[in-house]
C-alpha cells in the first residue's frame, strides 16, 4: 500500500509524514495511512548520574556483513556477538602478554590487527588461541625489529617453540607477510645488558657486534640460531675487556646449550681472524671470507670417502700381492716337510675333518652369505688349497697368523656338505635356487590380465611366503601377541550382530552421530513413540516402569518382545540389554502434550546382564504397584551396575514423588538443538 | 652474491611413494600369517607392512585392497617394487589386480657445490627461520614441489616432479 503517495480514501496526494510520531496522515480526510513507520530518530535515556546518553549500539562493520534478522534468528544474533567476543578476548590476551614483554602500544596494535585478519581468514580454528596470539605478537616484533625471540614467547606459555614456529609459519604464509630474517645484531644490547658489564657495557656491545660481523662475512651465522651467535660473540668480547663471564652465565642469558656454544667458539676459532690479537682485530679487517662450516665439514667428508675408496683399492692390491707370496710360502713349506706315513695318515685325516667341523662351529659369525658366494666362484681355487691346509694342520700351523683367507676355505666346504646349522639351511635354499635351472614362468596370470609380471622371478616371491609348519608356528605367536585384541574385536562383533538383528545398530562413525533416519511409519501414537525410543537415546533419569504403565496397552508388548529376543539371544548380557530397550520401547508416554526427548545412554544399554526370571516378576510387580500412580517419574538416577537389587530400586523409588517428566528430563533438554522429526 | 656457474648437478633421488590399487579385499590376517616379511598389528595400525629386499622398499597394505609402496629409488623400481607385492598377494590367493598405479611423492637431494646464502635469497615463496630450522624453505608452485636449501649448497627437493625439472628450477632460483 503506497502509504506517502496518494491516499486511499480521498485521492489527495499531500500526506504528511510525520518522523517523530512515526505516522502518515493524509492533509485532505484526515485518515491515517501509516501507523508506527519505522523512526530513525535519537532517544535520550536517563542514567543514574543524573545526565542523558543517546540510546543505541555500536554496530561493527564485520557483523553489518550478515542480514540483520531482527531478533527472530537467535543464531544469527549469536553469531555477531561471538565474533566481537572472540576478537575481545583476543585483544585482552595481546595485551597482556604484550605487556610481560614490554611491547609499546603501537606494536600491540598491529597485532591486534594481525589478530583480526587471521579470525576473518578462519585460521584460528582448530588452534589454540594462545598460539595464534602468541604468533601474531612474534610477528609484531619481527616486522618491528624488537629484540624478541620465540624462546622468549614459548618461556611464557610453557608451550614446545618448535608448535609455536610451526602456527607462525602458518600465520605468516597465510596472511603474505614476509618477516625479514633475525639480525643476530639486534639481541647483542638486550643480552649486554643482561650480563651486566656495567659502565663498559657499551664498549663490550661494540666489540661483540665487530666479531658478529666479522661472524658474518665468515658465514658462521646463516641457518644458525642467532642467539648462539650472539652468546660466543658476548663470550669473547666479555674476556676481551677483562670481564669474567663463565659459559654457563652466558647460557643462561642466552638461552642455548653449552655444547653449541662450545661448537660456535670452536669454528671461530678456526677461522683466520682468532690469530689476531685484540688491538690488531680492533684495526684490521681480514680481507679473505670462510665457508660456512658445514660446507668445509661436508667438503671434508667427501675427501675422506675419496680417499678410502682408494686405501681400500689399495689394500686390495696388496691383498692379491700377499696371497701369491702365501701360496709360493705354503708349495715350498710342503716340498719340504715329511710327509705322514702310512696308519697316521688316515688318523690326520680324521682328525682334521674334526678340526674342520669344529672349526665351522666357531666362525659361524663369519660372513656366510660372502663364503657362499665366494666359494660358489672359487670353489677348484679353494679345493687345492684345503689339500694343503689339511696336511698343514697336522703340525702346529705356524703359518695361522696371516692366513686369514686360508682359514675359511675348509668352513666352505662343510658348508656345502652336511648342514649343521639352521642358518646355514637358509642360506643353502637360496643358494640352490640361485645356481639351479630356474622355474618355469608361470604364464598365467589368474584371471586378472593388469598385472605385468614381466620382470618378476617367480621363484624369489615364492621365497616370500612361507610354508605350512613355518606359517603354523607364526600362526601361534601372533595369536598371543594379539590376544586382547582379538577378544576386543570378537565381543565388538557379537555385540554388532546383535544389535543389527534388534535394528538398534547405528554405525559408529567416530565423531558423527547418525542423524539420517528413517521417517517413523506407525499407526498409533503409542506404536510411534516406541519407535522414536527405539530410535533414540533413552535417559538414565527416566524410570521405565512408570513409563511402561502409563498406556496399559503397552505392558503386554515387553513380554513377547523378551520371548522374541530370548530365543535369539545366546548371551544372558546381550538378553538383559535388549529387554530393558524393549522394556523401553514399551512404554509409551502419556501425551499431556509434552514432548518427551529421552536419550538412551548407550552405557545404559551396556550393562551386565542379570537373570532373566527375574525380568518378568519383576514386571508384574512393578505395574501393580505402579497403575495406582499417574505419572509418576522416578527421581534419582538409575543405577548403572545391573545387579537384580536395580530393579527393585526403581520400584521403590517410584512412589517416592511426582515430577513432570518435563522437569527431569527436559530442564536442560527443552529447546534445544534437535532434529526435528521429533514432534509429538 | 655471485658464485661461480658450474654446471648444476643431477639430483639423486632418495625415496619414492606411490599408491597402487589391488581391486580385492583382503583377509590381513591371513596375508600376515603366510607370509615371511610381514608384520600386522592391528592395535597399532590397521595395516601389513610387508618388506621386500629386491628393490628394497616397504609396502603398506590395507584391507580395502589399496597399498602403499615407499623406499624405492627411482620410478621403474617403484613400479616393479609394487608389482612384486602385487605378486605376493596373488600368490597367497587373493585375486589382486594392479590398478591405477601413481606416484604421490619423491624426495630427491643434489648438491650445487657452492656455499649458499639464505639470507640473500629474497623470493616470495619461502620461508627461512634461523630459530627453527636451518634450512630454507622454498614453496615452488609450478611443480608443486618444496625445497629445502641449506648453506652447505645442498638442496632437497620433495614433491611429484620428474628428473628434467631439479635442473630448470635450480638455474631459476640462482
Amino acid at each position: 500500500m503506497p502509504g506517502g503517495r496518494v491516499c486511499g480514501a480521498c485521492g489527495c496526494a499531500e500526506i504528511e509524514v510525520d518522523a517523530a510520531r512515526g505516522d502518515a496522515v493524509c492533509t485532505g480526510c484526515g485518515s491515517v495511512l501509516e501507523d508506527n513507520i519505522i523512526v530513525s530518530e535519537v532517544q535520550f535515556v536517563e542514567n543514574s548520574g543524573g545526565g542523558s546518553s543517546a540510546v543505541g549500539q555500536f554496530v561493527s562493520l564485520d557483523g553489518a556483513g550478515k542480514t540483520p534478522t531482527l531478533g527472530g534468528g537467535f543464531h544469527a544474533n549469536l553469531g555477531k556477538e561471538s565474533r566481537a567476543k572472540t576478537l575481545q578476548n583476543g585483544k585482552r590476551q595481546i595485551h597482556h602478554l604484550g605487556n610481560q614483554l614490554q611491547l609499546n602500544q603501537h606494536c600491540l596494535d598491529t597485532a591486534f590487527n594481525f589478530f583480526k585478519m587471521a579470525v576473518s581468514k578462519h585460521l584460528t580454528r582448530g588452534r589454540k588461541r594462545s598460539h595464534i596470539i602468541a604468533a601474531c605478537l612474534y610477528l609484531v616484533c619481527r616486522t618491528e625489529g624488537t629484540p624478541h625471540m620465540l624462546l622468549d614467547l614459548s618461556d611464557l606459555l610453557q608451550v614446545n617453540v618448535y608448535v609455536l614456529g610451526k602456527t607462525f609459519l602458518v600465520l605468516a604464509r597465510e596472511l603474505c607477510i614476509n618477516a625479514p630474517a633475525i639480525d643476530p645484531c639486534l639481541y647483542i644490547p638486550r643480552f649486554a645488558h643482561m650480563l651486566e658489564f656495567g659502565d663498559k657495557n657499551h664498549e663490550v656491545s661494540m666489540t661483540a657486534l665487530r666479531l658478529l660481523q666479522r661472524m658474518k662475512r665468515d658465514w658462521m651465522h646463516t641457518g644458525r640460531r642467532p642467539s648462539g651467535l650472539c652468546g660466543a660473540a658476548l663470550l669473547v668480547a666479555a674476556r676481551m675487556h677483562d670481564f669474567r663471564r663463565t659459559v654457563k652465565e652466558v647460557i643462561r642469558v642466552v638461552k642455548v646449550c653449552e655444547s653449541t656454544l662450545r661448537k660456535r667458539l670452536t669454528e671461530f676459532q678456526d677461522t683466520p681472524t682468532s690469530q689476531l690479537t685484540i688491538d690488531e682485530f680492533m684495526k684490521i679487517d681480514l680481507e679473505e671470507e670462510c665457508d660456512p662450516p658445514s660446507f668445509t665439514a661436508g667438503q671434508k667428508k667427501l675427501k675422506i670417502q675419496q680417499l678410502e675408496k682408494a686405501l681400500s683399492k689399495k689394500l686390495e692390491d696388496f691383498e692379491g700381492e700377499i696371497s701369491s707370496y702365501q701360496d709360493e710360502i705354503e708349495s715350498e713349506l710342503e716340498n719340504s716337510r715329511p710327509k705322514a706315513k702310512g696308519v697316521f695318515a688316515n688318523f690326520t685325516k680324521d682328525d682334521s675333518i674334526d678340526d674342520n667341523a669344529s672349526s665351522i662351529l666357531g666362525e659361524e659369525e663369519a660372513d656366510e652369505e660372502l663364503e657362499a658366494a665366494a666359494n660358489h666362484l672359487n670353489k677348484d681355487f679353494y679345493d687345492e688349497l684345503n689339500e694343503k691346509d689339511r696336511v698343514k694342520r697336522n703340525e702346529d700351523g705356524e703359518c695361522r697368523n696371516g692366513n686369514e683367507t686360508l682359514v675359511r676355505p675348509p668352513a666352505l666346504e662343510s658348508l656345502l656338505g652336511p648342514l649343521p646349522t639352521a642358518a646355514s639351511l637358509g642360506i643353502t635354499e637360496s643358494i640352490k635356487e640361485c645356481i639351479s635351472t630356474k622355474d618355469q614362468e608361470p604364464g598365467e596370470n589368474t584371471g586378472d590380465g593388469e598385472l605385468d609380471l614381466s620382470g618378476i622371478d617367480d621363484s624369489e616371491i615364492d621365497r616370500y611366503i612361507l610354508n605350512e609348519a613355518e606359517a603354523q608356528i607364526k600362526a601361534e605367536l601372533w595369536m598371543k601377541e594379539n590376544a586382547d585384541y582379538l577378544k576386543e574385536q570378537k565381543e565388538k562383533e557379537a555385540r554388532i550382530a546383535k544389535e543389527k538383528e534388534l535394528g538398534i545398530y547405528k554405525e559408529h562413525k567416530p565423531k558423527k552421530s547418525a542423524k539420517k533416519r528413517e521417517p517413523i511409519q506407525a499407526s498409533t501414537a503409542g506404536e510411534a513413540i516406541e519407535k522414536m525410543l527405539e530410535q533414540k537415546k533413552i535417559s538414565s533419569k527416566i524410570n521405565y516402569n512408570v513409563l511402561r504403565d502409563l498406556n496399559s496397552k503397552g505392558s503386554n508388548t515387553p513380554k513377547k518382545e523378551d520371548d522374541s529376543t530370548d530365543d535369539s539371544t545366546n548371551t544372558k548380557k546381550l538378553s538383559r540389554r535388549k529387554s530393558i530397550a524393549s522394556r523401553n520401547i514399551a512404554n509409551p508416554v502419556n501425551s499431556v502434550g509434552k514432548r518427551l526427548r529421552p536419550l538412551i545412554s548407550t552405557q545404559f544399554a551396556k550393562k551386565a546382564a542379570t537373570e532373566e526370571v527375574t525380568f518378568p516378576n519383576a514386571q508384574a510387580e512393578a505395574s501393580d504397584v505402579e497403575k495406582p500412580a499417574a505419572v509418576l517419574v522416578e527421581s534419582g538416577p538409575v543405577a548403572y551396575n545391573p545387579d537384580e537389587e536395580v530393579e527393585e530400586e526403581e520400584v521403590e523409588e517410584d512412589e517416592d514423588h511426582c515430577m513432570s517428566a518435563l522437569q527431569l528430563l527436559g530442564g536442560n533438554d527443552y529447546g534445544c538443538d534437535m532434529d526435528e522429526d521429533d514432534g509429538y | 652474491a655471485g658464485f661461480c656457474n658450474e654446471k648444476i648437478p643431477p639430483s639423486f633421488l632418495r625415496n619414492i611413494v606411490s599408491t597402487v590399487n589391488l581391486a580385492c579385499k583382503l583377509d590381513l590376517k591371513n596375508i600376515a600369517l603366510h607370509a615371511r616379511n610381514a608384520e600386522y598389528n592391528p592395535k597399532r595400525f590397521a595395516a601389513v607392512i610387508m618388506r621386500i629386499r629386491e628393490p628394497r622398499t616397504t609396502a603398506l597394505i590395507f584391507s580395502s585392497g589399496k597399498m602403499v609402496c615407499t623406499g624405492a629409488k627411482s620410478e621403474e623400481q617403484s613400479r616393479l617394487a609394487a608389482r612384486k607385492y602385487a605378486r605376493v598377494v596373488q600368490k597367497l590367493g587373493f585375486p589382486a589386480k594392479f590398478l591405477d598405479f601413481k606416484i604421490q611423492n619423491m624426495v630427491g637431494s643434489c648438491d650445487v657445490r657452492f656455499p649458499i646464502r639464505l639470507e640473500g635469497l629474497v623470493l616470495t615463496h619461502q620461508h627461512y627461520e634461523p630459530e627453527l630450522f636451518p634450512g630454507l624453505v622454498y614453496r615452488m608452485v609450478k611443480p608443486r614441489i618444496v625445497l629445502l636449501i641449506f648453506v652447505s649448497g645442498k638442496v632437497v627437493l620433495t614433491g611429484k616432479w620428474c628428473l628434467s625439472l631439479p635442473a630448470a628450477h635450480c638455474y631459476l632460483i640462482f
